[in-house]
């Protein structure tokens, strides 16, 4: 386990240095400003906003793009979307960026009150006792240098009382101070019949956060839950309701804030949810698991303790006409120590290939959504 | 496996947590819904009058049959009907959905109307409106269990009914209301699937926390042709056919359950399933394309190559590669081997270089070089 970590470790680094090292990017660090600890410069001129999960960072290159839109396809057998959610927002409190939620409930303040706070360093310490432990393991001369810088972007991270992305315990609330500021917007969205009240209102948000070639910071964040949720009255617009991811989409190109919108495919119409998913800039979607299933659990190791499937689908390239292809794109759900939401690549034993159809073709393991093909 | 969704019904909802709610899909082809309907509520009753769920009591809204109906059928399974006001409450949506006879008797029609004495049943003469459904429930409701902490349970007879009344988006929200009212402990309902769009289904599925599903045995294609087959599948499908429940757990994975039923004088029993019917999660990991175990074909086959090394030195002359090999060689070596050693000597003689003096006076090895000898 601990050399599958390492692995997964040095290969994530190699990765990150070859982007530094590369003749055509431009030669900025990738530890972010001391003075805007919530935003990372990346390349190509973009500026990265931490998802408040490490591992979805990692995976992303970064993390969320300013002015891109993520949307989340949820699973409506599971809640697993709300662990993404939670994340997201409570790592703009803790960053002070100010933040609008929507929710489909009555009272969306309740749901502040279940944002995770950041860990405490104590609990980090399972994390940073490994490189301790690699010093054990012979590692070829030319891997190195790989490790020693890994070491010092962990140093780094420790020092300063903010880091770009927090480790969130899931089992602790956020502390009451970050939730009393000024900076905390909530919309129920159950009850509104038309969406230009919400557009009106997302458009009066954004605009404290406009794009000039100037400095970056302020940085907002959007997080719409379950926006296509049954009991909203306006659920039954398809065609509304498509127009106004549009027109966010378009405000957030000019502005520095990213927009999360988490949405059940199942609910929607198979065209509308292709629509959708088009719309996206950052796709990933959360799939529920079977309970005690024998199969799955011989084919997977570490079955028992995850707790659902995230595919990522696309990530934003907004500056780039490069596209991201990852090694992986399944990855497990699982919850370090009950309390941190931690992303593992699928171990799994290889499957006979000649029984043919691939992973995007392939159905969903519920029986109620008709989520269709869930590839590009 | 019913017994575990009726346990689930019975143990309720946790504090902070919305109430557990069972949809029951039944179909044209299977259509014993109901009898499901009534075997959970005949043993939520049982639990509650042994004072062994969460809830005191149970509001029934009865949309497809009378309350009459409920009363024989309670007094059929062995209730006291007498005290049963304490513990149960009809609400009467059957026999005056949308207020006809109240405007029969304004519009002078007819003078005098019979009333049908309901025991322990309230009416409810407009099934349109979901405010006022939800307030009459949670009215009767507060009857039974009082203000305060204790809850009850409610039971919707067929909500496919009030579909046909009112848009999905208010019938969404009815049932969400329901089921984050502190005062219930769980809430199920029937739906004939097939009377709806697939919209429908997917909604009520969203929104329940336990799906159960009654299915034929095997779905014929064609129902509609009566050979003898077909006339055996029917009879089996007359009073018998699966039971298949999917539970979203707390952990955020989903539970998948078949069973056997069968119909003995309209009272349901449920036993294990007699066939194997696994199914195969497969489709929900991205399909690798290597396989790097071997079947015991290709185990057998891996035995039988011969590797080049190893294939000479069984008789045949050892052959080393030198590189010098010309056409006419390889020409030669396509003739028979039986011919043995010799005329492979013979082959390796083409390439000789023959030395031959020019006169044996001369000194061997002399240095001199013979052009010293011409008088130049």
């Amino acid at each position: 386990m601990h050399i599958q970590n390492v692995v997964e470790r040095v290969s994530i680094v190699m990765a990150t240095t070859k982007s530094r090292t590369s003749s055509f990017s431009r030669n900025l660090t990738a530890v972010p400003s001391s003075t805007n600890p919530g935003l990372k410069y990346g390349p190509n001129g973009t500026i990265f906003m931490s998802s408040g999960i490490p591992d979805l960072d990692k995976i992303l290159g970064g993390g969320f793009p300013l002015g891109s839109l993520v949307m989340v396809m949820e699973d409506a057998e599971a809640p697993h979307h709300m662990l993404l959610l939670r994340n997201f927002m409570s790592q703009g409190l803790v960053h002070n960026q100010p933040l609008l939620y929507a929710s489909p409930s009555k009272d969306p303040k309740g749901f502040l009150g279940t944002l995770p706070s950041p860990g405490s360093a104590k609990d980090d310490k399972s994390r940073v006792r490994d490189p301790e432990q690699e010093k054990g393991l012979r590692i070829a001369w030319q891997y190195k240098k790989y490790f020693g810088e890994h070491q010092q972007s962990f140093d780094s991270n420790k020092d300063g009382k903010h880091e770009y992305c927090n480790d969130f315990d899931l089992r602790k609330p956020l502390e009451r101070h970050f939730l009393n500021s000024h900076h905390i917007d909530c919309v129920s969205i159950q009850e509104t019949q038309d969406l230009a009240a919400l557009r009106n209102r997302c458009a009066t948000f954004l605009t404290q956060f406009p794009r000039n070639d100037g400095n970056v910071s302020p940085a907002g964040r959007i997080a719409i839950q379950s926006f296509c949720s049954p009991q909203c009255e306006y659920s039954n617009m398809e065609w509304d309701m498509l127009s106004f991811i549009r027109s966010l989409r378009s405000m957030i190109r000019s502005s520095n804030a990213v927009v999360f919108l988490t949405f059940p495919p199942s609910i929607l119409s198979p065209s509308f949810s292709r629509r959708w998913q088009h719309m996206a800039d950052t796709l990933l979607s959360v799939r529920a698991i079977p309970d005690e299933d024998k199969e799955l659990a011989k084919l997977l190791t570490g079955y028992q303790d995850m707790v659902g499937l995230l595919n990522v689908q696309k990530v934003a390239r907004i500056n780039t006409q490069v596209p991201v292809i990852l090694e992986a794109t399944t990855f497990s759900v699982k919850l370090r120590k009950r309390r941190f939401l931690v992303l593992e690549c699928l171990n799994q034993a290889p499957i006979d290939g000649s029984s043919g159809s691939s992973y995007g073709t392939s159905a969903t393991c519920s029986g109620t959504s008709k989520s269709g093909t869930l590839d590009f | 496996m019913a017994e575990s969704i009726c346990r689930a019904l019975r143990d309720g909802a946790l504090e902070g947590e919305h109430a557990p709610a069972l949809t029951i899909n039944d179909c044209i082809a299977s259509p014993f819904g109901f009898n499901v309907f009534t075997h959970v509520l005949t043993q939520l009753s049982s639990y509650i009058l042994a004072g062994k769920s969460q809830s005191r009591g149970l509001v029934l809204v009865a949309l497809s049959r009378s309350p009459s109906f409920y009363v024989d059928l309670l007094k059929q399974r062995g209730f006291d009907v007498a005290s049963s006001q304490k513990w149960i409450q009809i609400l009467d949506c059957y026999t005056d959905p949308l207020g006809w006879k109240d405007r029969l008797v304004e519009s002078g029609n007819i003078a005098h109307l019979y009333h049908e004495a309901s025991s322990g049943a309230s009416l409810c003469k407009n099934v349109k409106d979901m405010d006022k459904l939800f307030s009459s429930i949670i009215e009767l409701g507060k009857g039974l269990v009082g203000q305060g902490k204790v809850r009850f349970c409610v039971a919707i007879d067929l909500v496919s009914e009030i579909f046909r009344h009112a848009s999905i988006s208010s019938v969404a929200g009815l049932l969400s209301n329901l089921r984050s009212n502190d005062q219930v402990s769980s809430i199920f309902w029937l739906s004939h699937s097939d009377l709806h769009e697939e919209r429908v289904t997917a909604v009520l599925g969203y929104i329940s926390s336990m799906v159960a599903s009654v299915e034929p045995f095997n779905q014929s294609a064609n129902g509609q042709r009566c050979n003898r087959e077909n006339l055996s599948l029917l009879e089996r499908n007359y009073c018998k056919g699966k039971f298949h429940a999917r539970f979203k757990r707390r952990n955020g994975r989903v539970r998948v359950m078949t069973e056997e039923f069968r119909i003995e004088q309209s009272v349901i029993n449920f036993s294990p399933l007699s066939s194997e019917d696994e199914m195969i999660n497969r489709s929900l990991l991205p399909k690798v394309q290597f396989s790097l175990q071997l079947s015991e074909k290709e185990q057998i086959d891996r035995a039988k190559v011969v590797l080049p090394f190893e294939h000479q030195g069984n008789g045949k002359p050892i052959e080393i590669y030198d590189g010098r090999r010309s056409l006419a060689d390889s020409k030669n070596e396509a003739a028979p081997v039986a011919a043995g050693v010799l005329q492979t000597n013979e082959n390796s003689s083409k390439g000789e270089i023959i030395y031959l003096r020019d006169s044996d006076d001369e000194r061997p090895d002399s240095d001199e070089d013979p052009d010293d000898d011409l008088d130049i």
